[in-house]
């Protein structure tokens, strides 16, 4: 038996008040196992204050290309999809704002009220604009399952320590500047 | 969004996409991309993901028996971010429409290919080192091109992973430092790991330009950026100097230098020896399919056990 289990994206907080930035997947059963995943995949270095996971299907994607096509499109559906009276829910907003080269896609910038992804996604380009938004991602807050507070130590902190993992623990650099020079390093 | 060359529109969509690439835009999921682009890319990134988790086996073997506490939490650092890497990729191959699951079986029946270099045996602990230094230093190399390519997910892997493998090329390099400043077994152990890593990891740089059958369009795509045979010589022209420095030798007797374009240049490649391991007849081929097959094997209870748990009535 071999499934393949769901994708979740993860979304990592570096520090206190910055914001989440989705940085890759990860598959699990469920979004209890999809943290665990993602504590082990993404946070094996220091910085890491919270990560957030959504089932990948719950998140609607739009890329800036995609967005463009629909304004062109001569059908309706763009408009259509929107029911005035149906019940809201708070969606979470995120963009893609720079194409510089970068470990993270989108970063989280707010919260939208809408009553469908499409309805998301139209009040987030009202509420959030910017000079350029190179993807858009709208998702349910209730898809959402976050870290808590409380979880910050015991699933962060191990990794702080961890400082043999970080290049700049290793001298070789100025190790071979010596040799060069013509000194024995005994180290 | 997957443009197919029968489509009468497609013309107009690559050359809008050609010029994307051009302006140093990113292509993302979503966007139009001709099925050529996307085949290539999945065969490189399901490849490049197969190379870090076999690349666990050579360097797992060795962490019980580490010569000290550090050095082995160093390895097991250094393998645990290995198979993280083989994570990272597998995601931006799935944002291509490939499945997790056929690519694993891709690799357990022994159809997926990996890089040859993890075919070879580690015979010694300083291995360990030569494998950290040459072989991750040559994979940084082409890895730092990749950071740069034009499909963002794989980009930004490669971003992470290059972070990453600074680590892993510099706790490498620092042991050879260490044992070839060391006693003459040390030193001797040092010199041994070299001359056998040294031409397969001038191999994991690929056929020379003039035989490499993707190039061009790899690279008018801007999924590479430099060739195999300029990627080779920047890493020899790193390499060679710092071996010499440490009074190792470089195992090419025709190796010399060439004052003109200031180059190191290497006598020829064994690529009877690199078609062979590609082919699967490498001294541990057949030994690294046969680990991961165990493994995968004797990790169905877990992932029977997770399944179970994710049914259960809540």
């Amino acid at each position: 038996m071999d499934t393949q289990w769901p994708r979740y994206e993860v979304f990592k907080q570096d520090r206190p008040g910055e914001p989440h930035e989705s940085i890759g997947t990860v598959h699990a059963v469920d979004a209890e196992m999809a943290l665990q995943n993602g504590r082990d995949l993404f946070a094996r270095r220091p910085k890491c204050h919270s990560l957030w996971v959504a089932r990948a299907d719950a998140i609607t994607s739009k890329t800036a290309e995609q967005l463009a096509a629909k304004e062109l499109a001569t059908d309706n559906s763009w408009q259509a999809d929107i029911d005035p009276q149906a019940p809201t829910e708070t969606y979470l907003v995120f963009q893609k704002q720079t194409e510089r080269r970068g470990m993270t896609f989108t970063t989280h910038v707010g919260e939208v009220e809408a009553s469908s992804p499409v309805h998301a996604l139209q009040q987030a380009i009202a509420i959030f604009p910017a000079e350029q938004v190179f993807v858009w991602w709208v998702c349910p807050a209730s898809a959402v399952t976050r870290s808590e507070e409380a979880d910050t130590l015991p699933m962060f902190a191990p990794a702080q320590d961890k400082l043999y993992r970080l290049p700049n623990q290793y001298r070789t650099v100025f190790t071979m500047q010596k040799i060069k020079r013509g000194k024995d390093v005994i180290e | 969004m997957y443009g197919q060359e029968t489509d009468p529109d497609y013309p107009t969509k690559l050359a809008e996409f050609e010029a994307r690439i051009a302006r140093g835009e990113k292509i993302e999921p979503g966007d139009w991309m001709p099925e050529r682009y996307r085949k290539q890319l999945v065969r490189m990134i399901s490849q490049h993901a197969h190379s870090e988790v076999v690349g666990m086996l050579p360097e797992g073997a060795w962490i019980t028996r580490a010569p000290n506490l550090r050095r082995k939490q160093v390895l097991l650092a250094k393998v645990q971010d290995e198979a993280g890497h083989g994570q990272y990729l597998y995601h931006a191959a799935e944002t291509l429409g490939a499945t997790r699951e056929e690519m694993l079986q891709a690799l357990l029946t022994g159809q997926a290919k990996y890089s040859s270099i993890f075919n070879y045996p580690t015979v010694t602990w300083s291995d360990m080192g030569a494998i950290g230094w040459l072989v991750d230093g040559a994979a940084i190399m082409n890895q730092t091109m990749l950071a740069q390519c034009s499909y963002g997910p794989y980009s930004r892997a490669m971003v992470r992973i290059c972070a990453e493998e600074g680590f892993h090329k510099k706790q490498g390099q620092e042991m050879i430092i260490q044992y070839a400043q060391g006693t003459p077994e040390q030193k001797a152990m040092a010199q041994d790991s070299i001359n056998r890593f040294w031409w397969p990891t001038l191999m994991m740089f690929g056929p020379h330009d003039s035989a490499s059958t993707n190039s061009d369009e790899l690279t008018r795509w801007g999924i590479k950026t430099k060739s195999n045979d300029q990627l080779r010589q920047e890493f020899v022209n790193e390499l060679v100097p710092l071996l010499h420095a440490l009074g190792l030798e470089v195992p090419d007797p025709d190796l010399r230098y060439d004052e003109e374009s200031g180059n190191w240049i290497s006598g020829e490649i064994n690529w009877n020896e690199f078609w062979q391991v590609v082919k699967g007849n490498g001294p541990m081929n057949a030994a690294r399919l046969q680990a991961r097959q165990e493994a995968h094997d004797n990790g169905r209870w877990v992932r029977e056990a997770l399944a179970a748990y994710a049914e259960r009535d809540v």
